[in-house]
């Protein structure tokens, strides 16, 4: 019955890809209404009929939010914070990772659960508590302490995400280098890490999309204009029960620029990762 | 677990507890030992020149009264949508705001929770002015017969109404609920345009028209003794049954409005798609900045009549100061600052008739005696009843509020088509819950 099989799997792959193009849309079409909505002018945002395309192209969102609010600021705050975020992610999390996944302690395997755990507590149950740890610590309202909390979230599954990749390391490789006179910092930049790029990107550019899009901790550790990220200085763009959708639109989409960049540097390395190491440990 | 004992697991777990609630011991001394000696949350106002005068009043009175430097003030911008969580979380951490703006529920919520500052003096001061303040606005802010917060602005939720449909159809502004459904079956074009935006998702606004709408029949939710609950009423019935016509019989009320959030009847009359709507002139102020033409068609009314005569709605805005604050005067002082009539006046002004000032000479002025749109607000300003009418704005009366309990009511009638009364019947239970609950509180 070759013929049949062969059938088969042509309608199995038509209705692979028709799913995919279905996802497709679902994905794109918000990006798509969320471009031609920050171009259009208010009265054909508000008009009657939706328009699928700008009929009267504008760039006054734009204009307004580079006139009427410090937006340049929120972005330099966002890419301080995220940045900052991503380093010491990848530091911290490929230490920890290698510390639990090839040293032998007291309470590994306690703190390796733990980490799954502490990433899976709400931010909307931390928040209090972590505002009164900040409040102490005089962090608020501060870069260092949106970072530092962001370090919260962001260094377990790191670690978490690392330490399954690097299990996935042979350690004859590690042995010949330990017996070869290389210490156990030597081992993990020199073997471990060159070999782990892919598993790398992935945190980095989860580490960084995480911190880029956080809303919850921003918004009410933060106060000033100073320290503002991009995702609190949207919500300026409501007042009371009024939107102002050209210029929030806008803002959405310049703000969604810096995570696509970096997904599209690291993309091949990413969906590598993704398919290793994420599935190992 | 190699080599943990039970001891050890003990130990770490006592260790992890004292690292836990360590910062919570010193919570408290964080408030004294900051660095600012004067911290304000703004709340975005409508307009950018309001908000940059009110910028400017804060650190004219630093410099000027209170003898600050820049650096000892801290003035932060906070999204209204977003300031519930942000305070919350502040006072919870025991570092609130010095001074905010709260909305009439909050001024209740944290009185009643002992958060606020006594300031009847204030209050007391701005009623000594000529004319002195609208009375009305008091309910918002009087807990227990002291002033928890200075009324700010009153806010009236006048009928927006196309005047250029009105006059096409050849009819005048309705002033009965029966003629508002009989002109709006004249001057409506369905799907394009619908007569009246109201608004009837499970939101706030939909809370506040349709109260507004019951009081016409002469129903409220509460007596004034904040205990009695009298949503199960004759009257309330016969409210949501018209409410129930306009939607079902005469169709005058799209019904995507069950679906709408607070901003859906905004967005209805911007986009020219409703002919009435009623909400506060937060609408009127985006069309002065972004739609002049719809707004030279706009006039701003009291709402139509019921068999119980015509009853406005008004919610009061307040300045509140929290007691956890080493300087409790320089945020008294700095209330006083803002309602000095002549500092007051400008920013008021400057919202192009969002806030509705609380000193009544302040109407005398050129800007609200000249444009027509506003002559009824003095009225509106003077007889104008909460939300919560005839009760106060208590926090039993913010939580009705914030879960839609009435919005749930009118679903129930318009969505599941439950009759009016057994609607009101449920709705009754739940609110007497609620208030039942804060009064044993």
């Amino acid at each position: 019955m070759p013929r049949t099989r062969s059938g088969s799997r042509r309608l199995l792959k038509w209705i692979g890809n028709v799913l995919l193009v279905l996802l497709l849309v679902w994905t794109l079409v918000p990006f798509y209404w969320m471009i031609v909505t920050s171009l259009k002018p208010d009265r054909e945002i508000y008009g009657f009929e939706a328009t699928l395309y700008p009929h009267q192209p504008t760039l006054a969102g734009y204009a307004r939010v580079f006139t009427t609010t410090p937006f340049l600021k929120y972005v330099r705050n966002s890419a301080i914070i995220a940045g900052a975020n991503t380093l010491a992610s990848l530091l911290f999390g490929c230490l920890g990772a290698y510390a639990l996944a090839r040293l032998r302690f007291p309470g590994r395997a306690l703190i390796a659960r733990g980490l799954v755990v502490s990433y899976l507590v709400p931010p909307a149950l931390l928040f209090i508590p972590l505002f009164a740890v900040l409040s102490v610590l005089r962090l608020i309202d501060t870069h260092q302490g949106l970072i530092l909390t962001y370090f919260s979230f962001s260094v377990p599954f790191s670690t978490w995400l690392l330490m399954g990749y690097f299990h996935s390391v042979p350690l004859e490789l590690e042995e010949a280098a330990l017996v070869d006179g290389c210490g156990r910092l030597g081992t993990l930049f020199r073997i471990i890490l060159p070999m782990s790029l892919p598993a790398l990107a992935v945190v980095a550019f989860f580490a960084f999309t995480q911190s880029w899009n956080e809303f919850l901790y921003a918004n009410v550790f933060v106060n000033s204009v100073e320290v503002r990220t991009i995702t609190t200085g949207l919500t300026l763009f409501i007042v009371e029960d009024v939107f102002f959708w050209g210029p929030m639109m806008g803002a959405a989409f310049l703000s969604a620029l810096p995570p696509l960049v970096v997904y599209l540097i690291f993309q091949r390395w990413v969906v590598k990762g993704l398919t290793l190491g994420a599935v190992k440990g | 677990m190699h080599g943990m004992h039970r001891r050890d697991v003990l130990k770490l777990a006592g260790a992890a507890g004292v690292a836990a609630t360590g910062p919570w011991w010193r919570v408290g001394r964080s408030q004294a030992q900051r660095a600012k000696k004067l911290v304000f949350w703004h709340l975005p106002n409508f307009t950018p020149l309001a908000d940059q005068l009110q910028k400017e009043q804060v650190y004219e009175f630093a410099a000027k009264h209170a003898g600050l430097k820049e650096s000892e003030v801290e003035y932060a911008v906070v999204a209204g949508e977003q300031a519930n969580a942000k305070l919350a979380a502040s006072i919870e951490a025991g570092n609130p705001p010095d001074v905010i703006r709260l909305y009439e529920s909050n001024v209740q919520f944290y009185g009643a929770q002992g958060h606020l500052i006594d300031l009847t003096d204030q209050v007391n001061k701005m009623r000594r002015e000529p004319k002195g303040i609208f009375e009305s606005s008091m309910a918002a802010v009087l807990y227990k017969g002291r002033a928890l917060g200075v009324p700010l602005a009153v806010n009236p939720w006048p009928v927006h109404a196309r005047l250029d449909l009105l006059e096409q159809a050849k009819v005048e502004y309705p002033k009965t609920w029966d003629e508002f459904i009989e002109v709006s079956k004249k001057i409506q074009s369905p799907p394009r345009l619908f007569a009246f935006g109201m608004c009837l998702g499970l939101v706030e606004d939909t809370t506040d028209n349709v109260m507004n709408l019951l009081w016409c029949y002469g129903g409220k939710m509460v007596e004034s003794d904040n205990k009695t609950v009298v949503m199960n009423s004759a009257a309330n019935v016969a409210g949501v049954k018209t409410i129930e016509a306009m939607f079902k019989t005469h169709k005058i009320i799209p019904q995507g409005a069950i679906s709408w959030d607070n901003s859906g009847n905004n967005k209805a009359y911007q986009s020219r798609q409703a002919a009435f709507v009623m909400n506060p002139s937060s609408i009127y102020a985006y069309l002065d900045s972004n739609d002049k033409d719809l707004q030279k068609k706009t006039g701003l009314f009291p709402v139509p009549a019921g068999p119980k005569g015509t009853v406005n709605q008004i919610d009061t805005w307040s300045y509140g100061a929290f007691k956890k604050n080493p300087y409790p005067d320089i945020a008294k002082g700095l209330i006083e600052y803002f309602m000095q009539p002549a500092n007051y006046d400008r920013i008021i002004q400057s919202t192009g008739g969002r806030w509705v000032p609380v000193y009544k000479r302040l109407f005398d002025s050129p800007f609200w005696r000249e444009k027509p749109e506003f002559k009824h607000f003095i009225n509106m300003a003077e007889t104008g009843v909460p939300v919560s009418y005839a009760g106060s704005p208590t926090a039993a009366a913010g939580e009705v509020l914030n879960t839609h309990v009435i919005p749930k009511m009118i679903q129930r009638v318009l969505v599941d088509n439950w009759e009016a009364a057994k609607a009101l019947e449920e709705c009754d239970k739940r609110i007497n819950e609620i208030y039942a609950r804060h009064n044993k509180a």
